[in-house]
Order: C-alpha cells, then structure tokens, then sequence
C-alpha cells in the first residue's frame, strides 16, 4: 500500500507539484499520466528518497527495501555482465554468490535472456536491456514496483510485448504497482485505476478513474473492450483541459 | 580483411627497407659524412655490440626501473589526490591550482630540482618520473569523478546500495575506465621522466648512455640508442594496450 498525502516538491525555489494526494492499494495497479515536465517523476523519487519534498507525507506498508523502482532509461552498469547487473540487488541485500548467480539465471531465463548472462549492456538491444533492468527489480521479489515511463524508448511491438509480460507478473504475483506514463493506453491497459496529473508549475492531481476491465488482461484485447474507449476519451479531454485551464497561450 | 589487411604492412615495410638501403648507399659511396650520418649497418654493429657485450642490460634495467616505478607512483598519487580533491571540496581548492601549474608547465624541468634535492641516483629519476605521470593521472581522476553517471548513482541507491556499494560499482570501475584512457600516454610519461633525468645527471640508464654518446659526438651510439629506446617504448605501449582492451573489454565489444 502506498498513501501519499499533501505532497509538494520544489527544485530551485520552483514548486512542481502540490497537494499531491494518491492512494495505491495492496495488490492494485494504479497508473499516473499527465503531459510531460508536470512532475510525475518527482513523485515517484520522493517515495523511493531521492528527493526530500517540501512538505506532505509518503505512508508505505513496506520497507523501502521491498520497493522497486524501474527507472526511465535502462541505468545498467555497463562494466558489469547482464547476469551481475541482474544479480546486483540480491547481492546489495547480502545474498551469496550460488544462490545470486541461480536466481540471476532464472529470472534472464524467465523474461527471454537465456544464454545472455555473460554479455556486456552495450552488447544487448534497447528492449533487451529494458528487460536486464526489469529482471534486475523482480529478482527482488519487491512488493511495491515504481515505474517512469520504463518502456518510453522501445518501438511498439517490443513495447506491447513487455508489458504483457510485465502484466503476467504483476497478476500472478500480486504486486502493487504504480506506473508513470504518458501513454493513456497504456495506463488504461494495464491499470485499476488512473490518477490525472494537471500541468505545472506547482501540478495537482486533477482526476481519479477506475478501469473496470477484468484480469487476467490482454494488452491488444483489453483495446477492444467496451470500457476502454469512453475511459480514453475522457483522459483526452481531462489532459487538453488543463493544459487550455492552466498554461493559457498569450 | 587478411589479404587487404596485410597490404599496407608490406607497402610500410618495403618503404622503411627502401630508406635504410638508400641511406646505406649515400654513406658507404661517401655522399654522406660517416662522422654525422653513420651508416645503418655501423649502427646496427654498434646495437650488437652493445648487447653482445652485456653493456646495455644494466643500463635498459636501471631505467625501466626508474619508468616502472615512476609509472607506479605516479599513478597511486595521482588516484589518492584526484579521488581527495573529488571527495573533499576544501581540499580541491588548495590541490587544483598546484596541479594547473604543474600541467602548464613542462614539468621536465623539475629534473634539476630533483637532482638537488634529491641525488643523482634512482630517486630523483623515480621523482620525475611520478610527477611527469601524476598530474596527468589527477585530472582524469579529479574530472572523472565529477562527471560520473548520477543516474548509476540513483539505480545503485534504490537498490538499496551505500557507499560502499557505490564505490566498489560505479566509482572504482568509472575511474578505471578514464585512468585506462590515459594509460599509454602515461606510460610514455614515465619513460620521459625516467630518461631526462637520467640525462640531466646520473651514473647509468639509457639517458646517461646517451648524454655519454652525445659528448662523445658518437652519432652512431646515440642513433642506435634512440632505436633502442625507441623499441622498448612500443613493446611498451603494446602491453599498455593489451592490459587496456582487457580492462575496458565491456566496452570494445
């Protein structure tokens, strides 16, 4: 569970967001869309610590160690193998040698990396990277994942793929997550709710929407569901209306 | 590739056979004064004499010493000083006009400083040499740090990773990564050390041998020692480059 609360973040005396108030329950995925530079990220850094906010409080259930965080751009170290990168957080918590290179090679396994163990990043695709860094949080079995904009730079079909894997995941093992996006589709697709960021300086959240798709989802199916386009629509006016309300063209 | 490859290598070497057989003629029909220009096969009889006779050895050990050494030192201080002056500001401030000073000037002529203070033997060669390398191998360091990737730093530190973590996976392998950079120019460096100051003042190295030649106006001596200074710097360089590609192999690849 994460409750944030009242939550404000400046950067150089510049308020980005304020009044920030977003509740992700135990188990759901809760999505975060607004246009770009509104703050979305910051949210996602003042929960995992990286930025002390101004004021507002961050509640979770867990510990911080149980917290993934899947960072916009891949991040791996690139002097490390794929398997040492994926295997980095285990051994950060104090895990063996065996045990990390076993559990390394099965979650490569599991997402499509078999055999790349040994490689180096700058040897891998975009989307293979993405999926080493994602192998790198689930070996950590965390209970709440953090994601920015994780898949942003992938071409479509790749992108499609991963987040139906990514939903697999997240369905079987109930992991609570928040996304941070500015793909609607992809928020409607994979979410149970989505919170509308307003346009900065100083964003709020403009809007809360449950999807009410059932799961097990289908990325490509859930499209077609009769409660996808309405949902859609109404991000698409909520997102243009803020940006009309709050950042008037002179 | 093999047959292309090899193409250049042989026009290369056909050339540098060409200009030594010229160069031969020109001295032996008398075109060329022998006193100046001594003929290739004079300096090639000189260099086996050298190593035929056992003179050279002690000579080549003493400075590869004093360019091993310097190599050494220079790398060591230059890490200690750039990860100080990274890590603490107050430090940095005192350190880094010291260091421009040093990097502006041609720190050879510290040579008769060193010697001085500090003799004319291996120390105040093994000086110059760690100076000549660790103002280099500061900068790269001092610089290096600054500009290391802040978004490994964020992944390592929700992953939970301390200092510790951070050092041992992205600061010690970033810095690497720039000291390997600079690697060969350091090891050219320290052989620049090692050989002035054994010119300016010294009792054997291959500097001595050729401040010996150069009094003695033995042209064929001093040839025959650049070549072989020459020599021992590529294999040098080639052992330079080979611990390099081994070092940055995650990036070569």
């Amino acid at each position: 569970m994460l409750r944030v609360r009242d939550l404000a973040v400046s950067y150089d005396d510049q308020l980005v967001i304020e009044g920030i108030d977003l509740d992700v329950e135990t188990g759901k995925f809760a999505s975060l869309v607004g246009p770009s530079g509104s703050g979305k990220t910051s949210i996602l850094r003042v929960v995992t610590e990286l930025v002390r906010p101004e004021r507002g409080t961050v509640e979770l259930d867990v510990p911080l160690t149980d917290v993934g965080f899947l960072f916009q751009d891949d991040a791996l170290l690139p002097w490390r193998t794929v398997k040492e990168n994926v295997g980095l957080g285990l051994r950060i918590r104090g895990h063996q040698s065996p045990e990390v290179d076993d559990r390394a090679e099965h979650w490569l396994e599991l997402l499509g990396l078999k055999g790349y163990g040994g490689r180096y990043p700058s040897q891998l695709s975009g989307g293979q990277r993405k999926r080493v860094a994602l192998a790198q949080i689930l070996a950590l079995r965390p209970q709440l994942l953090l994601m920015d904009e994780p898949f942003a730079s992938l071409d479509a079909i790749v992108r499609t793929r991963i987040t139906q894997e990514l939903l697999d995941w997240v369905e079987r093992e109930h992991f609570t997550v928040l996304l941070v996006t500015h793909d609607l589709e992809e928020a409607v697709s994979a979410s149970d709710v989505v919170y509308v960021l307003g346009h900065g300086p100083g964003a709020t959240i403009h809007a809360r929407y449950d999807v009410e798709i059932p799961r097990p989802r289908n990325v490509l199916d859930t499209r077609r569901h009769p409660a996808f386009g309405p949902l859609l629509a109404k991000l698409w006016d909520d997102l243009s209306e803020t940006r009309r309300g709050e950042n008037p063209r002179p | 590739m093999t047959t292309q490859g090899h193409a250049p290598k042989i026009r290369r070497g056909l050339a540098l056979v060409l200009l030594v057989g010229v160069w031969e003629t020109l001295s032996q029909v008398g075109y060329w004064d022998p006193f100046y220009a001594p003929p290739p096969s004079a300096v090639g009889s000189v260099m086996f004499g050298l190593v035929a006779d056992g003179e050279l050895w002690p000579h080549l050990g003493a400075t590869a010493l004093a360019a091993f050494g310097g190599l050494v030192g220079g790398l060591l201080l230059g890490i200690t000083l750039g990860f100080v002056a990274a890590l603490f500001p107050l430090l940095a401030e005192l350190l880094e006009p010291v260091m421009i000073l040093l990097n502006a000037i041609p720190r050879v002529i510290l040579a008769p400083l060193f010697v001085i203070w500090l003799g004319i033997g291996l120390a105040s060669k093994l000086a110059l040499a760690t100076i000549l390398v660790a103002v280099l191998i500061f900068f790269a360091v001092y610089k290096g740090i600054q500009e290391v990737d802040q978004r490994l730093v964020e992944r390592i530190r929700t992953l939970g990773g301390g200092r510790r973590v951070l050092i041992q996976h992205v600061y010690v392998p970033s810095v690497t990564a720039w000291v390997m950079g600079n690697f060969k120019v350091a090891v050219g460096f320290a052989f620049t050390g090692a050989v002035v100051g054994e010119f300016v003042a010294s009792s054997r190295g291959l500097g001595y041998l050729l401040q010996f030649a150069q009094s003695t106006y033995n042209a064929a001596l001093t040839i025959a020692l650049i070549l072989v200074i020459m020599g021992f710097v590529l294999v040098l360089f080639s052992v330079a480059e080979r611990v390099e590609r081994h070092l940055l192999r995650w990036r070569h690849l």
